[in-house]
């Protein structure tokens, strides 16, 4: 069976070459995918800001909420927990408890908190790679340990930097900074240049040291974040360990490599983001990839249903022919799985790159290949493949030898009713996804990918069904267009399977692209809107780099002139949902003035009062909150306090889903500062802003700059978008000439009866505009169904095309590859030989 | 048995004719010569010339690889020789391009082949009035209604080719090389796919065809018994014409052939 099979992939290497092709690519980009899911799940902190110390004692770094459920006799503990975005303190007087224990020789506190610095010409100052700026107090220096290279340790109002931010900054021992924190904005001379053991400074930090009696009034920190302990060398190691956690209650107690958890979480490559982003790219290219795939390999195996009634002719059993179409998959899927594993590699290191580049990944981020994942992805490519031969050898050896005799093998149809009940099942979970899940939330977009998944594995199974609707008026149409056209819309009524075949990738590439540019444009046109609204009665917007502290802000919106302003204070807050912690964007609101500038078109209630909270409809929904509610909340610091429900509001699009007490955010959030402070004055206002305040910028409201984030999320969404572009506009060209080659004799048939080589080209191209009129007017549905529903779920409008330019792109372009890939193919067949040796079909 | 130069042209007056129309060559071939690449220099016709009067059955026979199929190929237009002329009707085609040469070819030109050549995705009538709608004339609906009745396939018009038997096929071939009222139909091993009585109802209808509607056929045979109903044969042996018959008989033919490819 083996030579068998090695034989006839030997003799048709052509006719392999699509499935080779699909194989190829489906691999590769299982296993890019693979590996940058791979790597950013096992990335490691780049560096040990505590490797000096034997021991950490950390603050809190995640909320934690368990919950105990009762069934009849067993008692269930689930412990769900969610990431602090800032850090949690530990008392004041800890450090001086322990540094009593026996083997401690110092316990050193931390007090770690993100700073925004700049050059006295109001120049932002990161460290490498875009690394944030986190202050500590000098004392803190000998855990990572870093030494002084110049100058000396900082005394109040100094500061100490490390080299590599000093050569950023263009400092040295001497020269002055200017320092932003939430507690204000200050100049502070350069005392001293430190370094580290090796290196200029810490990979994904720039630290800058101040001195220990001002740590608490630059952080407006009440403790330690951290607490390392320097042991004596000789310690005996358990017995401080169980003397440490027996003073550090319910902190946690880090050793080895764990310790580096005990570090700001802002100092420290954020891989969230990317995990959900990688994890949606492997979620979409998979299902793209074995889509294709499978479509691949079964159109090849009924383009060989003559060879396989010869071979049943000449004795093969169904089950020989099934385990020999089965075995030459495998080895068309393994020969194509070694280059391809290898292509992976290449994609994942290019998605990385292009991600750096606009920030969707930390700068930090390497791509990690693992042998594993490459094996993974390669058995992936394996079984689908092979599991596709089998279901499409299933049907085809069923041929009957005699078959072989006849000009033309057909193989036994399945039933219309086998083909409807498995097109009902995806079509119903599409249905379900789409009615029960709420698109307007977090899970919008990925749930209505999941849904156009749904209905095109529905679709690709009623194929050849919904495809005669389809032909029989397309195809009348096309008669209409000459002999070629009737003769396109006689054979395409004739070979409705195979137009299936070729139109499926066709309605894949429309749908699934035009969905998720679609549904995003939708996103950005509606945050867009929103953010207009939200800010129309606002004059001016003040914003400065990094942010402004609260302070500035109670001083600046005092001004004279100055009617009505809000400050906002972007933050992440944390409730429980259903026993799980999760968390939300959330703002921090300051307004005052008489005038309203910032319209959050609140639904019920008044935003505003000590101990009250306001919340996104769609939240407030989420949680079934009503007005008047006390609602625990745990803040970026991990402190919980309850807060009121006090209102209700529409507008959280690029704003967040709950608005907070300012103070409470800038007392709690790590960075605390003020990011935009929309304004309505009379008089010169800014005039007064920039002769005060000259680092401010003041622009008018309708500028209002998007958030960082959503640029990221849209850069790396749109890489997606043409990574799937790309893979299903191969998918299109790949089947489209798998097709073409098997229609070698029909052409020659065409041109014994008189047919010229133009008559066939025209031919081939009316056939290609049925198939792509055919592909467009499922993905049209099928983007509709999808679009339509998550356009609803947003703000109740229906809408089918949201976006003209795009719409017509996608539909352009996609029938532009279609008609190109129908008629290329057929003219390369029609060149390649002269016309009775086809016509014998030799 | 050898009878002559090769390069002479030969006519052989029609026989069982009661008209007295002068006919002319439907198809004359001149000096042709056709080697193909690749097999070491075979010479596949080595000038051959030959002439096809109009209203006769011509045969050509000869062993496997003696070059008949191409001199049909060359003398339909199907295949360009390397030299020499090919006149169709008067018309020189050697000279012809695509697509000048198809036009020429499904004005003048019916084909019959072992495979049958139809189009699977068409009914049997799509099928028999397909070349004249590519030649994009109105199709002679009755002559093609009279052309199926003839051929025994009434009733059978919107079947798939899929549907018909080999004999059933090699008749809806036969309909439509004749629907087109083509100077010349070529058939190559029109019965080799068909058993010994489908065959020989093939064969009949081809004979019909010369007799009662004058049409010109040449065909390609290794079969005695097929190349008997022909009003002459003609033997190629090494790209060359050998030899040729006139109102041969199975026996005959046969005992030529054995004398052909025993040389």
């Amino acid at each position: 069976m083996m030579r068998l099979a090695l034989a006839t992939l030997r003799q048709q290497r052509g006719a392999y070459l699509g499935t080779f092709l699909a194989a190829f690519l489906a691999v590769a980009l299982l296993a890019g995918g693979g590996l940058l899911l791979f790597s950013v799940l096992t990335a490691k902190p780049p560096a040990d800001r505590f490797a000096a110390a034997t021991v950490v004692i950390s603050g809190d770094r995640e909320v934690t909420l368990e919950t105990v459920t009762k069934k009849k006799d067993k008692v269930k503990t689930k412990v769900k927990s969610e990431r602090l975005t800032g850090a949690g303190m530990l008392p004041a007087d800890l450090a001086s408890r322990v540094a009593g224990l026996t083997g401690v020789t110092a316990a050193i506190p931390d007090a770690a908190f993100p700073l925004q610095l700049s050059t006295m010409t109001g120049q932002p100052i990161r460290g490498r790679d875009d690394a944030p700026v986190i202050g500590h107090g000098w004392q803190s220096a000998r855990l990572t340990p870093y030494t002084l290279r110049a100058g000396a340790a900082p005394s109040p109002g100094e500061v100490v930097l490390d080299a590599d931010l000093a050569s950023r900054a263009g400092v040295t021992a001497g020269d002055s900074v200017q320092v932003t924190s939430k507690a204000g904005v200050r100049t502070m001379r350069v005392a001293g240049i430190a370094v580290p053991a090796s290196g200029d400074g810490l990979p994904a930090q720039g630290a800058l040291f101040v001195a220990d009696r001002e740590v608490q009034t630059i952080s407006e920190l009440a403790g330690p974040t951290a607490v390392g302990i320097l042991t004596a060398p000789g310690a005996d190691r358990t017995a401080l360990l169980a003397a440490v956690r027996a003073e550090a209650a319910d902190a946690a107690v880090l050793t080895g490599a764990d310790r580096v958890r005990a570090d700001l979480p802002g100092a420290l490559p954020d891989y969230i983001g990317p995990i959900s982003i990688f994890g949606f790219v492997i979620g979409i290219t998979a299902f793209a990839a074995v889509f294709v795939l499978t479509g691949t390999v079964s159109l090849g195996v009924r383009q060989r249903l003559r060879e396989l009634a010869l071979l049943r002719t000449a004795g093969a059993t169904p089950g020989q022919l099934r385990r020999l179409l089965g075995l030459e998959s495998m080895l068309i899927a393994g020969l194509a799985a070694v280059p391809a594993c290898a292509l992976g590699v290449l994609v994942a290191h290019l998605v990385a790159a292009r991600f750096r580049t606009i920030d969707a990944i930390p700068q930090q981020f390497t791509v990690r290949i693992n042998v594993l994942v490459l094996l993974c992805a390669a058995l992936a490519g394996l079984l689908v493949t092979f599991l596709a031969a089998r279901i499409a050898a299933r049907r085809a050896v069923r041929i009957a030898p005699t078959q072989a005799l006849a000009e033309t093998a057909t193989a036994p149809g399945g039933g219309v009713l086998v083909r409807a009940l498995l097109a009902v099942v995806p079509a119903g979970g599409a249905i379900a996804v789409l009615t029960f899940v709420p698109l307007g939330g977090p899970l919008g977009m990925g749930m209505s990918f999941v849904s156009s998944a749904l209905l095109l594995c529905a679709v690709a199974a009623l194929g050849p069904v919904l495809l005669r609707l389809l032909i029989v008026p397309l195809s009348r149409l096309a008669g209409t267009t000459g002999v070629t056209g009737w003769l396109a819309g006689a054979i395409t009524r004739a070979e409705g399977r195979r137009v299936a075949a070729v139109a499926v990738p066709l309605v894949l590439m429309f749908a699934i692209n035009a969905t998720m540019l679609l549904n995003s444009a939708l996103l950005g046109a509606l945050t867009a809107d929103e953010q207009a609204a939200r800010t129309a009665a606002a004059t001016a917007q003040v914003t400065g780099v990094g942010g402004v502290p609260l302070g500035t802000v109670d001083r600046l919106v005092a001004l004279p002139g100055v009617t009505g302003a809000a400050a906002t204070l972007p933050t992440r807050a944390i409730v429980a949902q259903g026993g799980k912690p999760e968390d939300y964007v959330a703002q921090g609101l300051l307004t005052v003035g008489s005038e309203q500038v910032l319209d959050l078109a609140v639904r019920d209630g008044a935003i505003g009062g000590d101990g009250t909270f306001a919340a996104s409809s769609f939240l407030t929904e989420q949680e079934g909150w009503q007005l008047g509610d006390e609602v625990p909340i745990w803040l970026a610091d991990g402190y919980q306090t309850p807060l009121r429900l006090s209102a209700v509001y529409e507008r959280s699009r690029g704003f967040g889903d709950m608005v907070l007490p300012a103070q409470l955010v800038a007392a709690h959030d790590p960075r605390g500062l003020v990011s935009a402070i929309a304004l309505r004055y009379q008089g010169d206002v800014p005039a007064q802003i920039h002769a005060d305040w000259p680092a401010l910028r003041v622009t008018p409201a309708i500028e209002a700059a998007r958030a960082g984030d959503a640029q990221n999320q849209q850069g790396a969404w749109e890489l997606m978008v043409v990574i799937s572009l790309g893979f299903t506009a191969i998918a299109v060209v790949n089947t489209f000439a798998i097709a073409t080659a098997a229609r070698r004799r029909e052409y020659a048939d065409l041109r014994l009866a008189g047919a010229t080589t133009g008559q066939v080209r025209r031919l081939a191209s009316r056939e290609a505009a049925i198939t792509v009129a055919v592909g467009l007017i499922l993905g049209m549905a099928v983007t509709a169904i999808v679009v339509g529903a998550f356009s609803t779920a947003q703000d109740g409008t229906f809408r089918l095309i949201v976006d003209p330019g795009t719409y017509l792109g996608m539909l352009g372009g996609v029938a532009a590859l279609g008609l190109l890939a129908g008629a290329l193919p057929t003219r390369l067949v029609l060149g390649r030989r002269s016309l009775p040796l086809v016509a014998e079909g030799r | 048995m050898w009878s002559g130069n090769a390069a002479s042209t030969r006519l052989i007056t029609m026989r069982n004719r009661g008209t007295a129309e002068a006919s002319g060559p439907v198809v004359e071939v001149v000096d042709v010569a056709k080697s193909y690449p690749g097999g070491a220099g075979v010479r596949a016709l080595d000038g051959v010339s030959v002439a096809f009067a109009a209203g006769t059955l011509c045969a050509v026979m000869g062993p496997s690889g003696s070059g008949k199929s191409t001199l049909l190929h060359c003398a339909a237009g199907l295949d360009l020789p390397d030299t020499g002329r090919v006149l169709l009707a008067g018309q020189e085609i050697g000279g012809l391009r695509e697509p000048k040469l198809t036009e020429a070819r499904r004005r003048r030109v019916g084909f019959v082949f072992q495979s049958y050549n139809l189009m699977d995705s068409l009914s049997v009538w799509h099928n028999i009035l397909l070349p004249q709608r590519l030649a994009g004339v109105r199709p002679d609906q009755a002559w093609a209604r009279e052309v199926v009745q003839r051929v025994g396939l009434a009733g059978r018009e919107h079947d798939r080719p899929g549907q018909l038997s080999g004999g059933q096929r090699q008749r809806v071939a036969l309909a439509r090389a004749l629907a087109g009222r083509p100077e010349v139909i070529f058939a190559d091993e029109p019965t080799g796919a068909l058993d010994l009585s489908t065959g020989r109802e093939v064969l009949g209808l081809l004979r019909e065809a010369v007799d009662s509607f004058r049409t010109t056929v040449v065909m390609v045979t290794h079969d005695p018994a097929a190349a008997a109903w022909a009003d002459r044969v003609v033997f190629l042996a090494d790209g060359r014409i050998v030899d040729e018959l006139v109102d041969p008989t199975a026996e005959k033919v046969a005992a030529l052939m054995m004398a052909v490819s025993a040389r």
